[in-house]
């Protein structure tokens, strides 16, 4: 090997950059940090060993923190119980099955093995709002939020604990899935709905919403905690979709409200404030990281385009009237991430929220309106292929047709343009007579300076020489008679008696 | 969007007088508008859900509406979810019916055109249609119009006859037949193989291969003629 090296030294560059730089004998490659397959696998899985016991070791202390405060907001629970929807219908069931009553509400027995002293503890931080507690925390405040919260919610309720302990072990056993692939994730996500919902069904009795708002907040815990293993990841093309969706909208930035003929006017003031909303709450929805508030975002974006049209129209808005709406909306916001969040959506979102109920109705529209910009063409537009093509490429654009005879919706356009053109030209015709009045008055400002020195210099001039020093001493006399002033004062502290000396007391 | 309630006349049931000592189900039903623009979809939405003529009553949104009717021991809460009628858009509907119990697809009897189109339709409807999953409706609207009919009343159910739908001819402006449409709606429980029961476990917790199947579904549209 040595020998071979040697050889080829002065013809190829030094092998050894080229090997492992583990020194096993085999090439490395850049892309492994300049080892081998075998030695960066090796590497890697030491990185991971590492981070998986530090995960498990945070597992841990989370754990007992939860377990904790669960405890001692138990003890709170139950000398001040909180008035829930769900207390009248458990205490309901406490009554029908007494003897299954006992098995669960060992769950809310503060265990044995928590020391009473330590739910003395954290009874105290909870009663007290010092974050003392939170400040020892690694995770970030706001899912350290979302777990009281969810602990609050589950606290009233008879199975709250068993809920919560599954939840959690559930979440914790995502962290180390972050290699599935993402309709793994979501089917693993999915199933754990489903199962923990068919078991609310159970108990709860058939009653639907009852184990609807426990599964929000389910959701609401678990995706707030899995937000960032589980938002785009590497394991799919998502962040490719998104820079394409984007680039597309980019590229159609000339299509106007009447190519897509939106039915919004948007120059009333109250129109075009709703239009801006509608395009603040659907950039908005990437910045929440619950399933649920990113589709309340887009809800509230569909409320202002309904309102924008029912303004415009004086009409309640149809089918027909919002999804252009929702599609100008879009085209104008570009939202962020926009394929990633759908995609996320609709891998862990309940499933029944979006294909049924409000939010569902518009999640849905959103879709249909991504769906519809992917495959627009000239002919959605009532545009000829070529008009399409050369707007596209940039060649042409409505607002500039190539043909001085403007088509309709171009002409329109073109008016407008010739309005902003002529308010052009008013600003320049301005800005031309506030430059001239400008250098008006820098000559006018020199001609005074110019003016004021000549006069100056005729005062010197008709004083004799003699006559110059007697007006300095009469400046200079100004300043003596002012320090003589201060000396005068200083005169009259003369008078005071003499500053108090130290002196000794018998006592 | 408001929420009222009826009781259909002949067949609903109040339901306090039964269902005191007894929780009243609730049973979420799905129903989604098709049809050419024009056929009257949005004045249907309007007059199930207010019991009005969208014409009168223009202030009524009719995108998204619900309405509760109590049916013997159950409530059906119906959703009715408009689309765009639009040429352009009808690549991209299949995404509103996924999930819906009920399809209703409709036509205008006083133009022959819109029952070409309701065909056309009834085709792009079968290569996404999941066996068990949504009943299709076929609705001859505007039967007001009977004396300038372009459509008759054969016709429309011998379609329905062939493609195994059931088949209704209502009126959004008089409102004929409207209630029965409803109930007949309501009645797909029993056509179902998933009954609709308001449980998700059962009728709306689509298992994930069904909705992945949803999404795929929209990039299989975005991929359609381009
Ligand atoms: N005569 C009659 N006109 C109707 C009926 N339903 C709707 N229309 C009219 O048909 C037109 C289109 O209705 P619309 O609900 O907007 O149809 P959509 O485009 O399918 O939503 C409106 O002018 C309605 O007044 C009906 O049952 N009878
Ligand atoms: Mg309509
Ligand atoms: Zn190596």
């Amino acid at each position: 090997m040595m020998s071979q090296r040697s050889e080829r030294r002065g013809i190829h560059l030094d092998q050894s950059e080229l090997l492992c730089k583990k020194g096993c004998g085999y090439y490395g490659n850049t892309a492994w940090q300049g080892l081998c397959s075998k030695c960066w696998r090796e590497e890697n899985q030491r990185e991971r060993q590492k981070q998986i016991q530090e995960d498990w070791a945070l597992a841990e202390r989370l754990q007992r923190e939860e377990e904790e405060a669960y405890a001692s907001r138990h003890q709170r629970a139950q000398s001040q119980p909180t008035i829930t929807p769900f207390s009248k219908f458990e205490e309901r069931k406490t009554k029908e099955k007494s003897s299954k009553v006992n098995t669960v509400t060992k769950f809310f027995t503060p265990s044995a093995k928590t020391p009473p002293k330590k739910d003395t503890t954290s009874f105290d931080t909870q009663s007290s709002p010092s974050p003392s507690s939170s400040s020892s925390r690694h995770p970030p405040a706001d899912t350290d939020h979302a777990t009281r919260e969810f602990i609050d919610f589950l606290k009233p309720l008879k199975s709250g604990r068993e809920i919560f302990k599954q939840c959690r072990a559930f979440t914790e056993s995502m962290v180390y899935k972050r290699d599935m692939g993402a309709d793994e994730l979501s089917e693993c996500v999915q199933d754990f709905y489903q199962n923990l919902s068919d078991r609310l069904q159970t108990q709860f009795k058939g009653s639907t919403e009852h184990v609807e708002s426990v599964m929000d907040e389910v959701e609401k815990y678990m995706m707030t905690r899995l937000y960032k293993e589980v938002f785009c990841p590497e394991t799919t093309d998502d962040e490719k979709k998104d820079l394409a969706i984007q680039k597309r909208i980019r590229a159609l930035h000339w299509v106007t409200i009447e190519m897509l003929c939106v039915p919004v006017d948007e120059e009333i003031p109250e129109v075009s404030d709703s239009v801006v909303k509608a395009i603040t709450d659907v950039i908005e929805m990437d910045s929440k990281r619950v399933p649920k508030d990113k589709l309340a975002c887009i809800t509230r974006c569909s409320k202002h385009i309904f309102n924008a049209i029912k303004i415009s129209k004086k009409e309640a808005a149809s089918a027909d009237d919002f999804l252009p709406t929702l599609i100008y909306i879009v085209l104008k916001a570009n939202p962020p991430r926009l394929q990633s969040n759908i995609q996320y959506i609709t891998r862990f979102c309940n499933p029944s929220r979006l294909m049924t109920g409000e939010d569902g109705y518009y999640f849905t529209n959103l879709c249909c309106a991504v769906a519809f910009i992917e495959k627009l063409d000239g002919q959605s537009l009532n545009l000829s292929p070529e008009e399409f093509e050369l707007y596209m490429s940039g060649q042409a654009s409505p607002h500039w047709p190539q043909g001085a005879g403007a088509s309709s919706p171009g002409s329109a356009a073109l008016s407008q343009v010739h309005k902003r053109l002529d308010l052009l030209t008013g600003l320049g015709e301005r800005q031309d007579r506030v430059i001239e009045k400008a250098r008006q008055l820098e000559s006018d400002l020199i001609d005074w300076t110019d003016e004021v020195e000549q006069k100056v210099q005729s005062v010197l001039e008709s004083f004799p020489q003699e006559t110059h020093n007697p007006t300095a001493t009469t400046a200079s006399g100004t300043t003596s008679a002012a320090a003589s002033a201060i000396d005068s004062d200083n005169v009259e502290n003369e008078r005071l008696p003499p500053p108090l000396q130290p002196q000794v007391f018998a006592g | 969007m408001g929420e009222n309630v009826q009781t259909i006349p002949g067949g609903a049931q109040p339901h306090k007088d039964r269902t005191l000592n007894r929780q009243v189900r609730t049973l979420r039903v799905k129903m989604v508008l098709l049809g050419s623009s024009g056929v009257g979809k949005s004045s249907l939405a309007v007059r199930f859900a207010k019991n009005e003529f969208r014409d009168t009553s223009p202030t009524v949104g009719c995108a998204f509406l619900t309405q509760v009717v109590h049916v013997s021991d159950a409530s059906l809460r119906f959703e009715i979810w408009d689309t765009a009628g639009q040429e352009k858009y009808h690549s991209v509907t299949p995404l509103y019916y996924r999930g819906a119990h009920a399809a209703l697809l409709v036509y205008d009897i006083s133009k022959r055109e819109t029952f070409i189109r309701a065909q056309l339709w009834l085709k792009e409807l079968e290569k996404h249609y999941i066996p068990g999953s949504t009943v299709i409706f076929l609705i001859g609207n505007k039967g007001d119009l009977a004396w300038d009919r372009q459509v008759s009343v054969q016709e429309g159910q011998n379609l329905a006859h062939e493609k195994g739908l059931s088949f209704i001819e209502t009126s959004a402006l008089s409102g004929d037949q409207v209630n029965e449409l409803l109930l007949d709606v309501g009645k797909i429980q029993n056509i179902l193989k998933v009954p609709l029961d308001g449980s998700r476990h059962q009728t709306e917790y689509l298992t994930v291969n069904r909705i992945n199947a949803h999404f795929s579904l929209m990039y299989w549209i975005s991929g359609v003629k381009k």
